[in-house]
């Protein structure tokens, strides 16, 4: 078997008193969709943060092919790893043009050609290049979640992390972003991990999953296996019923 | 009056807002009648559902102007009210649940606090009663330890249990009707489930009206019993909702088609295509 792109053995993650990840262990092979699913507080987006470097303070093994992660890793980690968040609002600059915003990631990491690589990043996303002298503002909810997906592409990553991608959106733009995602993968072999509370979105997207309830993974399974069987654990079976809304009165 | 009379009567609404540039139009001949059922009101963002639950309340922002050939309660005409009169009727009689409650509740006062005032506001009740009234309407919408969480402000509950409070808050003027704007959008699957429990409980022991806006049509079409299907401030179509799936409209059938289903994988979603005549003139 081919080194997994990414592997998480026993990380740990303590906010002062509160054990927020504990013994976390997962891994996923190269241009794998990866889902974690649990509900708000389960540690789910927390995993991100860690694997992303935006949280330093943890403990356990992470590597990325083969490589250890490091609490603060050099610049050449953040072009391999990206990261896509929930709300395409509050991560986008609200001053800076989408042109600029595309910019400043180029800049940093010293690529040629910035005027291509905007071009070509915004087309990928089915934006067109009218987009570029836009303030976030302008634009609607999918079209800035488009945005933020061509930010984190456009330094070529070979993997993708999504925190939420579409939990702020309309199901109709939902389905947009959710194509867009999935088509940007087949051309590129990107490995994405996905974070929602949404397992019909996980089941859409991925083919392995890994429940998170209170920090902790409590199950792992294929998406086929959990609509086969409805999952082990009970937290699963109550997830699962949720999205299947059998819990709600009225509904058979 | 007869108990099945209709308790709000929509005809012909219209929600327009002058700009200095154009005329938008929110919200363009819509009617309906509630009696007491659930009756949900469904479309995108922009689709005029939130601007007509706020056009029953008088709480369109201006410059908004709400038109309607008829807009009645319990068929008393709403239009030829003062404003005091609408507000005499907002909480008591007609009260809204909004989206977020991180944004909807007074950051500076206690959760508790804020119902009491909502009760005190309506009813003659002195300070010690309407803490009472509180505490009880918080355990009716099952809050563990309601005396606890009555001195707790906004910022350190969660967003589940601020929504039970906004709900709280929005049913002890006792009302007749109750509009849910998106109640259940930011919250969790799991306690998504008990929120639409504690309404539907609540919706039936009370036998209110409730008017239920969403995007989500399966939560939608388990929930409800009728359910309006808008686009671009126009009906669509008007479904039982138990029929949802047979709805003739391609807005409908595209809204339904554009969703991932756990158990009916598929490779690709369909995408909305939206037909420019659908909005008429």
């Amino acid at each position: 078997m081919a080194t997994p792109a990414i592997e998480v053995e026993n990380l740990n993650v303590r906010f002062g008193e509160a054990h927020v990840l504990k013994d976390v262990s997962f891994s996923v092979a190269p241009g794998e969709s990866y889902g974690l699913v649990g509900e708000s507080g389960s540690g789910k987006s927390t995993v991100l943060r860690v694997l992303s470097a935006l949280n330093p303070n943890w403990s356990g093994r992470v590597a990325f092919s083969g490589e250890a992660h490091r609490a603060r890793p050099d610049e050449a980690f953040f072009r391999q790893v990206q990261m896509v968040f929930q709300d395409p609002f509050g991560s986008l600059h609200p001053r800076m043009t989408i042109d600029a915003a595309l910019a400043e990631p180029l800049a940093i990491h010293g690529l040629d050609r910035p005027d291509e690589r905007i071009a070509a990043a915004l087309k990928g996303v089915g934006l067109d290049e009218g987009f570029r002298f836009r303030y976030p503002h302008q634009l609607s909810g999918g079209q800035r979640q488009r945005v933020a997906i061509a930010r984190a592409l456009i330094l070529e990553p070979r993997i993708l992390l999504l925190d939420e991608p579409t939990s702020a959106l309309d199901v109709s733009i939902q389905a947009e972003v959710l194509n867009l995602l999935q088509d940007i993968k087949k051309q590129r072999d990107l490995t994405m991990v996905l974070v929602s509370h949404n397992l019909a979105v996980v089941g859409h997207m991925c083919a392995r999953v890994a429940v998170m309830n209170r920090g902790i993974i409590v199950e792992e399974a294929s998406i086929d296996d959990l609509r086969r069987t409805g999952g082990q654990d009970p937290y699963t079976q109550e997830l699962l019923a949720a999205s299947r809304h059998v819990a709600i009165p009225g509904a058979a | 009056m007869p108990d099945n009379a209709p308790l709000i009567e929509v005809e012909n609404l219209r929600v327009n807002f002058h700009t200095p540039t154009r005329l938008v139009r929110a919200v363009r001949g819509l009617s309906f009648t509630l009696g007491r059922e659930k009756l949900a009101i469904v479309g995108e963002s922009g689709s005029g559902k939130s601007m007509t639950g706020r056009a029953i309340l008088d709480l369109v922002p201006w410059p908004g102007e709400v038109l309607a050939d008829r807009l009645a309660y319990r068929g008393k005409d709403m239009r030829a009210m003062s404003s005091s009169e609408r507000r005499g009727l907002r909480g008591k009689h007609i009260s809204m649940v909004m989206q977020d409650p991180k944004y909807s509740l007074n950051p500076v006062m206690t959760v508790g606090d804020q119902i009491a005032e909502a009760y005190r506001l309506h009813s003659k009740a002195n300070a010690r009663e309407a803490r009472e009234r509180s505490i009880a309407m918080l355990e009716a919408v099952q809050i563990r330890e309601p005396g606890r969480v009555y001195d707790l402000y906004p910022h350190e509950v969660s967003g589940g249990m601020g929504q039970r409070v906004m709900i709280a808050m929005m049913l002890i003027g006792e009302p007749d009707v109750l509009i849910a704007d998106e109640p259940t959008s930011a919250l969790d699957v799991t306690v998504q489930t008990q929120i639409l429990d504690i309404l539907e409980r609540l919706v039936t022991e009370r036998g209110m009206g409730l008017i239920f806006i969403s995007h989500d049509l399966p939560l939608v079409s388990a929930f409800c019993d009728r359910v309006i299907v808008m686009y671009g401030g126009k009906v669509m179509e008007t479904l039982d909702a138990r029929e949802l799936r047979q709805g003739k409209h391609p807005y409908t059938q595209g809204l339904l088609g554009c969703l991932p289903d756990l158990d009916h994988p598929k490779d690709r979603l369909a995408t909305l295509n939206r037909d420019p005549a659908w909005m008429g003139d």
